[in-house]
């Protein structure tokens, strides 16, 4: 073991001896009693008899992993992996395994709901599904007529029913449409696509050297990643390089663990790159035949030197000698892997355009085990008429302040200021569907504020969530388990299509989203717009394969590939999307739109004197603030505990188990502690999803305390997204 | 089945990253009550920031050979049933806990709803129609491999033949049929 606190995981032996603490699921709070929703060990026992198996997909998280259904006596007996299925192949998470709780949630959305009383007040009654689409057509409606169609903002997340909703908002004629991407991975797609023209993919199975930054495959989401990595990183097949303010399991895991700085990662690759070119380690031919800008870069990098990245990120000069050294022997099966959520610092494009430009330094480039273009099968759809086209501008101005961000996607933070402030003109409805704002943005109470703006809210859900408490009419949608949705085109590890198909009636009095889509569309005049029915949706989709929705059910998938190729893109005649047609090691599309055209290095916030930078991030028993009241994830998470590291806990007389409060600028938050070494002095650490507030999620209401309440409105300068990584919050014991 | 096996299982810490699935995978398949868990995540912890150092490895019941819950039941509710796996005979079980204390790996619970005691049962009803049991089919990192101890062709086999396996507290002599593979091989 290295004094930079590096540790080599091979240098560990064995278990059994050694003295330790056998500890529960670290960093959780105690179980509340829940009601039984499957079906009870005896009625198990019995449904046992005669099975049968449907093939779908899963969707309690967006990793979409193929499940096989197994059914008993009408019920949902058991999900299991459907090892057809070849982005999961025979792997289903703990969240996959509680889709069984997700549909028999005593506390999901039943019928559709109508607010009485004020709102938030938590009053509803129960309505029909007439009374509740005339209700929302008409608040549509109104504010349409007043305000125009802009005046009402549609957000959404992904779904496969959510191409219905983006149908039903273009149709309708607003420009404002507001996706995830800015609260998670916009800046990583940008950074990436400047430099390569596209938005890649890592053939993570296949790579040898993998440098991961605060991408934690294995604590924070169990994806095929996860399970490539696993096995080679175990078999020794890959070194695993990990950097993270915090030893999570993927840390445990990994080669070698670097407790980076937080927010120098940028200084990390600079320096990295200043090695590859120094020392002339970068691939010659592919930066001759496919790279733009390379003298530019090289002259760029020449103040980065790794004695100087050393002082920003606290990692010793030689050890990132040594790493660009091993990264570029291992090329082109080598890989700085991206991982997905990147809203951390305001600079984080310029970050994630660093780890493009390294990987294309020494050739990593659509050869097995490298960085690999996305390839399609290409579906077929229905055609819809003409859209209107909105003739103003959307609200958060996103092609003047992020115009290299997609605009349908939006700037949230800066979106939701906007319509607290009326600027440039009023927003006064507000469509949500399968998406809770309350927790996915920063600092709730602006949030809410946006909420109390609104003439009109309706929210489309399978839960009561935080934000449905703040709805005027709530719409509940079927679960995955009750519908089927239109074909899902994946691109990893190969292209493949997957049908999710209803594996049970609906329990309830609710609805697949296209239906709610239809049902608003034929009393606002825009039926033309969903001409289709899912059954002729699909065979759309699948009339350019030649294939029926019946051969599709037989096992989920449909391919006519049987693994990923590699090298149509190295090829003198192929030009790459970017502006010189090349790789851009220095980015011409940047520099177009008034940007640097190469990233450059501003250190991180300094802390104010006795603060602590609050770290925000996910555990893999939950996706965001959407399953905490599933009653198996609930168990193994009840609630969430705030990491500090041992010593500044000691320095301020805080021990393990402790109630504290915790301030940043824009609120505080009680919340008991979790006392540990896996952490660096200077940060705590806030598991996402927790404290909310809906006492209609028994089990999640009150439990732990949300990070949104303390973090502070940041966003990257270049794509929007949220800088969730820049609050500093001072702890004491309660 | 239609001849007599010696099921086994083997678990590779290395590989566990204690996800969970496995966890909610049992308490899907055999509908475990609230409270209560067949398998459990173990975490070792060494060192002191910046040099710190996690083992994670799941739990269960061993299956041991020598079984002390079988030899303490005084109806013979617990008993070493086909293909060697300990089960339960809830018609026959009394209630009274004394196989709870006997199991040194912590691996039984009381169920206070129907008054009986339980615990792993290898997934006998997914084993008998040829499936994994469900903590083994789900792993996302195959963590856990399980199959026949008597079958030499079999991976269990194979691995507890080479020598690089060891058993949870082998000074209790219970003679467990899980396995867990050592770290430095």
């Amino acid at each position: 073991m290295s004094a930079t606190g590096s540790v080599d995981r091979r240098t560990f032996l064995t278990l059994t001896g050694a003295a330790a603490a056998v500890l529960s699921t670290a960093g959780c709070g105690r179980v509340r009693k829940f009601l039984r929703g499957a079906p009870s060990p005896s009625e198990q026992v019995a449904l046992r008899g005669s099975m049968t198996d449907v093939f779908s997909i899963c969707d309690n998280c967006v990793n979409k992993c193929g499940v096989i259904g197994r059914l008993a006596g009408g019920r949902l007996v058991k999900l299991d992996p459907n090892p057809h299925f070849p982005k999961s192949r025979s792997m289903l998470c703990a969240k996959g395994q509680a889709g069984v709780q997700t549909l028999y949630d005593p506390d999901r959305l039943k019928h559709p709901l109508i607010r009485v009383g004020e709102r938030g007040g938590g009053r509803w009654r129960k309505a029909s599904w007439e009374e509740a689409l005339d209700v929302t057509a008409a608040g549509l409606r109104k504010i349409r007529d007043q305000y125009g169609p802009q005046g009402v903002l549609f957000s959404s997340s992904e779904s496969f029913q959510e191409r219905f909703f983006r149908t039903f908002t273009q149709a309708f004629g607003s420009p404002n449409s507001v996706r995830h991407p800015s609260m998670c991975l916009s800046s990583g797609n940008i950074g990436f696509f400047v430099t390569y023209g596209t938005v890649p993919e890592f053939d993570i199975e296949h790579s040898e050297y993998v440098i991961a930054s605060g991408a934690n495959r294995f604590e924070s989401f169990i994806t095929p990643d996860t399970v490539d990595l696993a096995a080679n990183v175990r078999e020794g097949r890959t070194t695993l390089v990990y950097l993270d303010p915090r030893f999570t399991a993927t840390a445990a895991k990994a080669d070698q663990w670097l407790p980076i700085r937080p927010g120098t990662d940028l200084a990390f690759y600079l320096a990295l790159i200043h090695v590859i070119v120094t020392e002339r380690l970068y691939d010659r031919a592919f930066v001759a035949a496919y790279t733009h800008g390379f003298d530019e870069l090289a002259t760029h990098v020449e103040p980065f030197t790794p004695e100087w990245a050393a002082t920003e990120t606290e990692i010793p000069a030689e050890r990132i000698r040594a790493i660009a050294r091993d990264f570029a022997a291992h090329a082109p099966r080598a890989v700085i892997y991206r991982g997905r959520r990147s809203s951390w610092y305001t600079n984080d494009t310029e970050m994630r355009q660093t780890m493009a430009i390294a990987n294309a330094l020494v050739g990593n480039w659509d050869m097995k085990g490298g960085v690999v273009p996305n390839e399609q099968i290409g579906l077929g759809a229905p055609e819809p008429p003409e859209y209107p086209f909105p003739d103003v501008p959307r609200i958060d101005a996103i092609a003047e302040h992020h115009p290299l961000a997609n605009v349908d996607d939006g700037a949230y933070v800066e979106l939701r200021d906007a319509v607290i402030a009326d600027t440039p003109y009023p927003v006064r409805g507000w469509m949500i569907y399968k998406q809770n704002p309350m927790h996915i943005l920063p600092d709730r109470r602006r949030t809410e504020a946006m909420f109390r703006k609104m003439d009109f809210v309706a929210v489309i859900d399978i839960v009561p969530s935080d934000s449905a408490w703040f709805a005027d009419v709530i719409l509940p949608e079927s679960t995955y388990l009750e519908r089927t949705d239109p074909l899902e085109e994946f691109n990893s590890p190969y292209p493949f299509v997957g049908l999710r198909q209803q594996v049970v009636a609906p329990l309830f009095n609710t609805r697949p989203n296209l239906d709610i889509m239809q049902g608003l569309a034929s009393r606002l005049g825009l039926s033309a717009f969903f001409d289709f029915d899912i059954d002729t949706y699909i065979a759309a989709q699948l009339a350019p394969l030649g294939e029926t929705k019946s051969n599709l059910a037989k096992n989920g998938v449909w391919s006519n590939r049987s693994g990923r190729t590699y090298g149509a893109t190295r090829n003198a005649e192929y030009r790459f999307r970017t502006p010189s047609g090349k790789i851009e090691l220095t980015s011409e599309r940047l520099r177009r739109n008034g940007y640097d055209a190469l990233p450059q290095y501003t250190p991180p916030t300094k802390a104010p004197a006795g603060s602590l930078r609050l770290l925000p991030g996910k555990q893999a028993y939950f996706t965001h603030a959407a399953n905490q009241n599933n009653a198996w994830l609930h168990e193994l998470c009840p609630e969430n505990r705030l990491w500090m590291n041992r010593a500044s806990a000691a320095s301020r007389h805080i021990a393990d188990g402790d109630l504290v409060i915790v301030r940043s600028p824009i609120g505080e938050v009680r919340i008991t502690v979790w006392v540990t070494e896996r952490i660096r002095p200077d940060c705590v650490h806030l598991p996402h999803g927790f404290g909310q507030s809906s006492p209609a999620l028994r089990l999640a209401a009150g439990a732990g305390a949300s990070d949104q309440d303390l973090i502070e409105s940041h966003w990257d300068r270049i794509s929007g997204n949220a800088a969730l990584h820049d609050t500093f919050v001072t702890v004491e014991k309660a | 089945m239609n001849r007599t096996h010696r099921l086994g299982m083997v678990i590779d810490p290395q590989r566990c990253i204690h996800c969970a699935a496995c966890v909610v995978a049992c308490k899907a398949e055999n509908a475990v009550p609230q409270g209560h868990s067949r398998n459990r995540l173990e975490e070792h912890e060494y060192g002191a920031y910046p040099s710190v150092r996690v083992v994670m490895a799941p739990s269960q019941c061993m299956q041991c050979d020598d079984a002390p819950c079988v030899r303490v039941c005084p109806t013979g509710a617990s008993y070493r049933g086909a293909n060697g796996v300990v089960l339960i005979n809830a018609d026959d079980c009394i209630g009274c806990r004394y196989c709870i204390e006997a199991c040194p790996y912590g691996a039984r619970y009381f169920d206070e709803e129907s008054g009986t005691v339980d615990k792993c049962t290898f997934c006998s009803q997914r084993v008998e129609q040829g499936l994994e049991p469900a903590c083994v089919a789900t792993c996302p990192t195959r963590t856990r491999v399980f199959g026949d101890l008597d079958d030499p062709s079999n991976t269990v086999a194979r691995l507890v033949a080479s020598g690089r396996v060891e058993v949870r507290l082998p000074d209790a002599g219970t003679k467990p049929k899980v396995y867990y593979l050592r770290g430095d091989v």
